[in-house]
């Protein structure tokens, strides 16, 4: 019963809260000082998407490190599931991924999984495996033996985002996960979060790739000179609560009125007629998905003739 | 998820050992270490060479006081430049933040730092003073076989107890510098200037001599304030030199060297909790 009470509580505490959170930063001369991060107060509950927007020096990152504990809040509190940001005990439920991630150089890929792992606590039994699965589900098990140093800069996001999922934790706080990641790979962290949402876990991000954004968050929140500008659900900052788009071959004319009549009988109204944006990463992957069958199956005959 | 994370994170020896584990490997795979341990090496085997030289016969005293000379030396850039880029390195690149946004302490983390570079600094002592150990002791086999008299032996032997004992004396000064590069890079905002101020303090406690007669014979108040302030402050490295040592290693000589190993842990531990206290601090 108390386990039921537990997990029961566990849900109605939100995953992370910020209230009223100031950082002002001292200018050379220590006499004026810049605000960064003015009065914020967000709340991410559990098991969300959340996405946090603005543009570069908006505060997006020194709202992440304040959570962190990595900065003192000039004002303002941080909590991690109810515990303050700046308690490192608190760090036991998040996985984090900084903005351009920079990982030692002299560590390959395996090794540098090895070293959070240990530092996580990850009993013996059972890590290697664990890490070979991490690194496969991120992309790089071709990749793990190799320095780090030689890494391209998709590669550093990819092992970033596997040193951040290496505890398993409820929460994942992920600065601009796919800056830096080609099509194919963006879409394969995008996935991969939705995957983490999937299996309960909170996720808050900060990224510039707005489609994406779009695509996976629930809610999301606009920063502009570290004042929150806009919160809330996507349908509803976008208005599209009681809208929906018909996606439908040409319609010769005659038709379209015949439709605008039908649905006027209805009581609904058509409000435009409009070609379907199309979407270019989209047909990027559908043209490298295309490449790749094409690329494949003259192996597969050459497979069969063999046999 | 609540229930865990409330439970307080205490000081963790594993983690601290983790973090100590993971410097000390980057130490070692990077060339200033292998570099600076070559040169020393070569440097000792080296001083072989140099008995065609007439020194006035105390060719073992002067192949240890060489083999000492380089290992105080190499050692002390050795300690500056591995710590600095063990700490600074990892603020400059920005390594540090997902390591702190584990469940981590900043005082395992600069523990772990400290263990790690100091460890370092011990594989290079011991290196230094086994290849030093061996060249006395070809040196000695070879002049005892020669046909001629051997005038390198007067006085006894080769003074290897205080070779033994005078690395160990400086292995123990390198942690006292580490511990003190440690409390300059956690608050230093480049590595420039963690460097630069880490060779200005070793200077300073090299130099240490002045201050204390500053302080005994100063002329006036400030001056003697000055220098009785700068006394206690700053560790004297010149205790740590281990001259006795080589004239012969008895009873007294080693007592002195354990006051001395003790005076140092004293001064480590004072300065490595300034540097925890610094890192606490720190906004990074």
């Amino acid at each position: 019963m108390a386990e039921i009470d537990n997990v029961a509580a566990s849900r109605r505490q939100p995953a992370i809260e910020i209230s009223h959170l100031t950082k002002d930063y001292p200018l050379p001369g220590g006499r004026q000082r810049v605000r960064a991060v003015d009065d914020l107060t967000l709340t991410v509950a559990t098991g969300q998407i959340f996405g946090l927007l603005g543009p570069n020096g908006s505060g997006k990152s020194t709202t992440l490190k304040a959570l962190l504990g990595l900065l003192r809040p000039t004002l303002g509190e941080c909590l991690l599931a109810g515990v303050p940001g700046s308690n490192p005990a608190a760090h036991r439920a998040i996985g984090y991924l900084p903005e351009a991630p920079y990982f030692p150089r002299f560590l390959s890929g395996r090794e540098l999984l090895r070293f959070h792992a240990k530092l996580c606590g990850i009993p013996r039994t059972g890590r290697e495996e664990h890490l070979a699965e991490l690194l496969t589900r991120v992309g790089l098990a071709q990749a793990a033996d190799r320095r780090i140093g030689s890494y391209s800069k998709g590669m550093l996001q990819r092992i970033g985002l596997a040193q951040a999922l290496v505890s398993d934790p409820p929460i994942l706080i992920l600065d601009e996960p796919t800056a830096g990641v080609d099509p194919v790979g963006a879409a394969d962290i995008a996935t991969l979060i939705l995957e983490q949402k999937s299996r309960g876990k909170t996720v808050l991000l900060c990224s510039h790739l707005l489609t994406q954004i779009e695509e996976i968050c629930d809610r999301v929140a606009i920063l502009h000179r570290g004042r929150l500008l806009a919160e809330g659900a996507l349908d509803e900052l976008l208005g599209r609560c009681d809208r929906q788009a018909l996606v439908v071959d040409s319609l010769p004319a005659v038709e379209l009125t015949a439709f605008r009549e039908w649905l006027g009988e209805r009581g609904g109204t058509l409000h435009g007629v409009e070609r379907p944006p199309a979407r270019l990463d989209r047909f990027f992957l559908q043209t490298l998905e295309q490449a790749e069958r094409v690329a494949a199956a003259p192996a597969a005959v050459t497979g069969a003739d063999s046999r | 998820m609540n229930e865990a994370q409330s439970v307080p994170l205490r000081f963790s020896c594993r983690r601290v050992g983790v973090l100590a584990g993971h410097a000390f490997l980057e130490a070692v795979r990077q060339r200033v270490f292998q570099f600076t341990t070559l040169l020393t090496a070569v440097l000792v085997v080296g001083s072989l060479g140099l008995r065609e030289l007439d020194f006035g016969g105390a060719e073992l005293k002067f192949i240890a006081d060489f083999g000492q000379g380089a290992l105080v030396l190499f050692g002390s850039v050795l300690t500056i430049v591995t710590t600095v880029q063990l700490l600074g390195g990892e603020l400059e690149n920005r390594t540090v933040l997902p390591v702190l946004a584990r469940p981590v302490r900043r005082s395992e983390f600069i523990c772990g730092k400290f263990l790690g570079a100091w460890a370092v600094v011990l594989v290079f002592c011991a290196v230094v003073t086994a290849l030093l150990l061996a060249a006395l002791w070809v040196r000695e086999l070879s002049v005892l076989a020669g046909p001629t008299e051997a005038p390198v032996l007067h006085g006894g032997g080769a003074p290897y107890v205080g070779v033994l004992v005078g690395g160990a004396l400086q292995a123990v000064k390198f942690g006292l510098l580490t511990a003190m590069v440690l409390l300059v890079g956690s608050y230093a905002q480049s590595n420039l200037f963690a460097q630069s101020a880490s060779f200005l303090l070793l200077a300073i406690c090299h130099l240490q001599y002045l201050a204390r007669d500053a302080w005994q014979t100063g002329h006036g108040w400030l001056e003697r304030l000055g220098g009785g302030l700068i006394g206690l402050v700053f560790p004297n490295f010149q205790l740590f030199g281990g001259e006795y040592l080589m004239a012969g290693a008895d009873g007294a000589t080693l007592a002195l060297a354990g006051r001395v190993a003790a005076y140092g842990a004293v001064y480590t531990a004072a300065f490595l909790a300034l540097a925890v206290w610094s890192f606490r601090q720190r906004e990074i």
